[in-house]
């Protein structure tokens, strides 16, 4: 039995915003979240890449103690998307706690920087340090730390799936989440992801080569995806969330639907852990395609992974070519914000169902002149007023995970 | 330390790190103030900072089954007997 599967919900915290309304106008106008690296006295003056997609407004976290205890920085973003998210659908706490609402969530590796508090300890040489080691500390860093503390924060006894993917983290969190309501497994899904502010991040991209250096003192022109003078990736952080819902379950309710979910492919390049893979790609959006039941030339718009490295934006140009031609509209909204590694799914996610809903597609920030090796593709290089009905989310991963989500206006 | 020193400061934590106010004395915590284990093992490092000593794992055990604020003050008094005033 095949269910089709509706959004119900969406919210965000970017580097440009944390309402609709914020993200929207950073959209339109142009704006960067990208702001210098913050000092870090253990990292910060090895590190060549001095940008950072930062969230550097103050949220307004209004948890109790009972659940903030349990909580790193990545865990406060995603209970915060969470929190909105359930109350933007209105579910009754009744279905809440039922066992029907299940929570697909993850980060790449929990809370970095309660795992350097630990690490701190550890080294110390000190039994008093070693002991300060908190009763929390392993909650607030396991890698399944962000779908836990929602579940506890609102009751939810569903199943859990906690992808820890790196860059396609959170857009697997919406396929597993797609297909688990879609095979009847669960009515709803609450799927998303999020990373926390860390610098040791930025320091292993760093020492891959794959990092932004050229715009140190101007970080608001970096990232540049597909953009000749492109020079790497920047990392980000933020949380985006969606809620799923079985569209009959939905539609009886009377939800607000904001778009249905028609396809999700994952699959794996089979080979190298860090190059790109045009092939493995291709074959990734073919499945999608498939698995959506649609033709390529219905596809309207592909918010493409496009991190602004070298290989990376020609593979994925590439294999966008190779299936869809020139038809799509293709953007690369990580020039608007960086990298924000676990959420960049589900972030890119939540900002085409605002663009599918408003009728625009916003350009590829700082595509000044679109290098040559990926041309071939239709990109978006100024505000475009275009009404969406079919837009793909690609991401893709170290490890060589490869995901593709398809989404529908509803009407 | 007095009783009366050790129950003030006993409170003062609950108030600060657990923001639990004036619970009852005799108060099972965990059922009135949802203080659960995790809380406990918090309130054991307190403690440790409050005699300014570290409690052995058998020391630590001894207070698993500890249930209202009394109780707690009881122990800090048998642990402060042997931390603060060695033999």
């Amino acid at each position: 039995m095949e269910r089709r599967v509706v959004i119900t919900a969406a919210s965000a915290i970017t580097p440009i915003g944390h309402t609709r309304e914020e993200i929207v106008a950073g959209l339109e106008n142009g704006v960067s979240g990208v702001k210098k690296l913050r000092e870090d006295v253990e990292l910060a003056e090895f590190i060549h890449s001095q940008v950072f997609g930062t969230v550097d407004y103050d949220i307004d976290f209004d948890f109790k103690r009972k659940y903030r205890k349990t909580m790193g920085p990545v865990a406060y973003y995603a209970c915060q998307v969470a929190k909105e998210v359930i109350e933007k659908t209105g579910l009754k706490s009744e279905f809440i706690t039922s066992g029907r609402l299940g929570v697909a969530f993850g980060s790449i590796h929990g809370s970095p920087t309660v795992q350097r508090g630990i690490y701190r300890c550890f080294s110390s040489g000190s039994s008093r340090e070693f002991a300060a080691i908190g009763a929390v500390d392993y909650l607030k860093s396991m890698v399944h730390t962000t779908a836990v503390n929602i579940t506890k924060m609102f009751g939810i006894t569903g199943r859990v799936i906690s992808s820890s993917t790196a860059c396609t983290t959170s857009s697997q969190s919406i396929g597993f989440g797609y297909e688990t309501v879609k095979y009847g497994l669960q009515d709803a899904m609450l799927c998303g992801g999020a990373d926390e502010y860390d610098t040791a991040t930025v320091a292993v991209f760093d020492n891959l080569l794959a990092c932004s250096t050229d715009f140190n003192d101007t970080p608001h022109l970096t990232p540049r995806p597909f953009d000749v003078r492109r020079d790497g990736l920047v990392v980000g952080e933020g949380a985006g969330a969606v809620m799923l819902e079985e569209y009959e379950f939905a539609r009886k309710r009377g939800a607000d639907i904001l778009a249905e979910v028609i396809g999700f492919a994952c699959n794996n390049n089979g080979g190298d852990m860090i190059l790109p893979n045009a092939r493995g790609v291709s074959a990734a959006i073919r499945i999608g395609i498939d698995n959506a039941g649609i033709s390529p030339d219905e596809v309207d718009f592909i918010c493409a992974h496009a991190t602004a490295t070298k290989m990376g934006d020609v593979v994925e140009a590439q294999a966008i070519d190779r299936i869809y031609g020139d038809n799509p509209y293709v953007s690369g909204l990580k020039s608007y914000m960086g990298h924000t590694m676990a959420a960049c799914g589900a972030i890119e996610m939540v900002l085409t169902l605002y663009m599918m809903q408003d009728g625009f597609i916003a350009p590829t920030l700082n595509l000044d002149e679109i290098d040559k090796r990926c041309a071939m593709v239709r990109h978006v290089t100024g505000l475009l007023e275009k009404n969406i009905r079919i837009a793909t989310i690609q991401n893709f991963a170290f490890g060589g995970v490869n995901t593709t989500l398809f989404i529908k206006k509803f009407e | 330390m007095t009783r009366q020193e050790i129950q003030d400061k006993i409170l003062k934590i609950f108030s600060e790190e657990f923001e639990i106010e004036n619970p009852d004395l005799d108060d099972d915590l965990r059922d009135v103030h949802e203080f659960d284990s995790i809380d406990a093992i918090e309130l054991l490092g307190e403690i440790e900072k409050l005699l300014d000593s570290q409690l052995t794992q058998d020391e630590k055990k001894q207070a698993m089954g500890i249930r209202t604020i009394n109780q707690i003050c009881d122990y800090v008094e048998s642990m402060a007997s042997v931390h603060l005033n060695p033999a």
